[in-house]
């Protein structure tokens, strides 16, 4: 059993600011003189909330919400930790507990490079870890909730398309789980090429950590949507094709 | 980069918790407050719909109470032109005829006075005529024939 310590690390900090801004935003909540704080995660709500009623029926978003919230947030919060700093020591012998195995040095001509800091999302293991809890979770919802239309759904349009819909069903998690990391692991990537310009890429620098955050809250937003348009395929059945 | 599943399995084991953990302490109370915030809002516009009903209400109440008035005072105002119109009237009315019958009266007294004086005046003119006849005609007429004679002649003259 190997762990990729940086990956843990780099999850557990993700955890502890999610729940740091988030109980910070609460801290003196209030209904009728709300802080400012307050005022901006009640904007996210709202923001959220208009977001996932856009995929399904306004009644129906409620229980969807915490989710929808809590998945923005840690992901955002996880594309954006990779970007300002980015640990790395260099490994000259061999420790398989944490992946650095005698062949890859071998291979690398006896030096590793350990990333100790880097954006949980750009690690494939992680983010396919959230695309699995998505993937259940539509599929614990669809069976629960609507499960005649979602058995159906399989044999649609005819029971010839088996094979397709089982495709899709599969490609869902998967494109949802390599979009996020792709984009994630780019940008680290590209801030490392940035990082061997030395002085001179500075203002490289600074233009791709701005759209790095751009590209963070906006493949977190996706991420959000579709999870929440797969469950409402799932559940809705309105609005099932 | 290879594919540790130990860390899809730290994920999804942290997202859980993160998922309960906020729920629990974060958006269960935000969602809370904001479920609050709607409902005190719904209960303001409530209230304030309600009483924008009642002060309507009471505006036109008082609309027709003034309404209401109003055409009290005009008919208190009609009736009393009425009556005291009536009023004049019989006023009027009644001196007419009071009028009319203390003229009556007296063209009766007058007529009655009349006729009291010229029979008073006929008798008298007979008997003095009849005396003066017999003084004159001494009892060659009789004095039946004489008032026949007078009676005759008084009616002439009456009728003239």
């Amino acid at each position: 059993m190997r762990f990729d310590i940086a990956a843990i690390i780099a999850i557990l900090v993700s955890v502890i600011i999610t729940i740091v801004v988030a109980r910070l935003a609460v801290r003196n909540l209030s209904v009728d003189n709300p802080s400012k704080m307050q005022n901006f995660m009640e904007w996210a709500v709202d923001f959220m909330h208009s977001t996932i009623a856009s995929s399904m029926p306004v009644h129906k978003v409620r229980p969807y919400l915490a989710l929808g919230m809590t998945l923005i947030m840690f992901i955002f919060i996880s594309n954006l930790l990779g970007l300002p700093l980015l640990i790395i020591t260099d490994a000259h012998e061999a420790f398989p507990a944490i992946g650095i195995t005698q062949e890859y040095l071998d291979s690398h001509g006896g030096v590793a490079h350990l990333a100790w800091w880097k954006s949980p999302t750009a690690d494939l293991a992680v983010t396919a870890g959230l695309a699995l809890v998505v993937f259940v979770l539509v599929h614990y919802l669809g069976m629960k909730l609507n499960r005649k239309h979602y058995l159906k759904h399989y044999l649609h349009p005819y029971p010839v398309f088996l094979p397709v819909n089982l495709i899709e069903t599969v490609a869902k998690p998967v494109t949802l789980a390599l979009r996020l990391y792709a984009n994630i692991f780019a940008g680290e990537v590209l801030i490392s090429t940035i990082l061997m310009l030395s002085w001179g890429g500075i203002p490289f620098m600074i233009a791709w950590q701005g759209f790095s955050i751009f590209i963070g809250a906006i493949q977190a937003f996706l991420f959000t949507v579709l999870t929440m348009v797969y469950i409402s395929q799932a559940t809705v059945h309105d609005e099932e094709h | 980069m290879d594919f540790l599943w130990t860390s899809t399995l730290i994920t999804i084991l942290a997202f859980l918790l993160l998922y309960w953990g906020l729920n629990k302490w974060a958006f269960g109370p935000l969602f809370g407050v904001m479920e609050k915030r709607r409902q005190l809002v719904l209960e303001q516009m409530n209230t304030a719909e309600s009483s924008r009903k009642q002060a309507e209400q009471a505006m036109s109440e008082q609309k027709a109470a003034l309404e209401q008035a109003r055409r009290e005072a005009y008919e208190i105002i009609e009736q009393a032109r009425t009556t005291s119109t009536k009023q004049a009237d019989d006023i009027v009315q009644s001196a007419k005829s009071e009028a009319t019958r203390l003229k009556d009266d007296a063209v009766k007294d007058i007529e009655t006075e009349k006729n009291k004086a010229i029979s008073a005046l006929r008798t008298e003119v007979g008997n003095i005529s009849v005396q003066i006849a017999s003084k004159i005609i001494e009892k060659q007429v009789d004095e039946k024939a004489q008032e026949q004679l007078v009676d005759q002649y008084l009616k002439e003259v009456g009728s003239k």
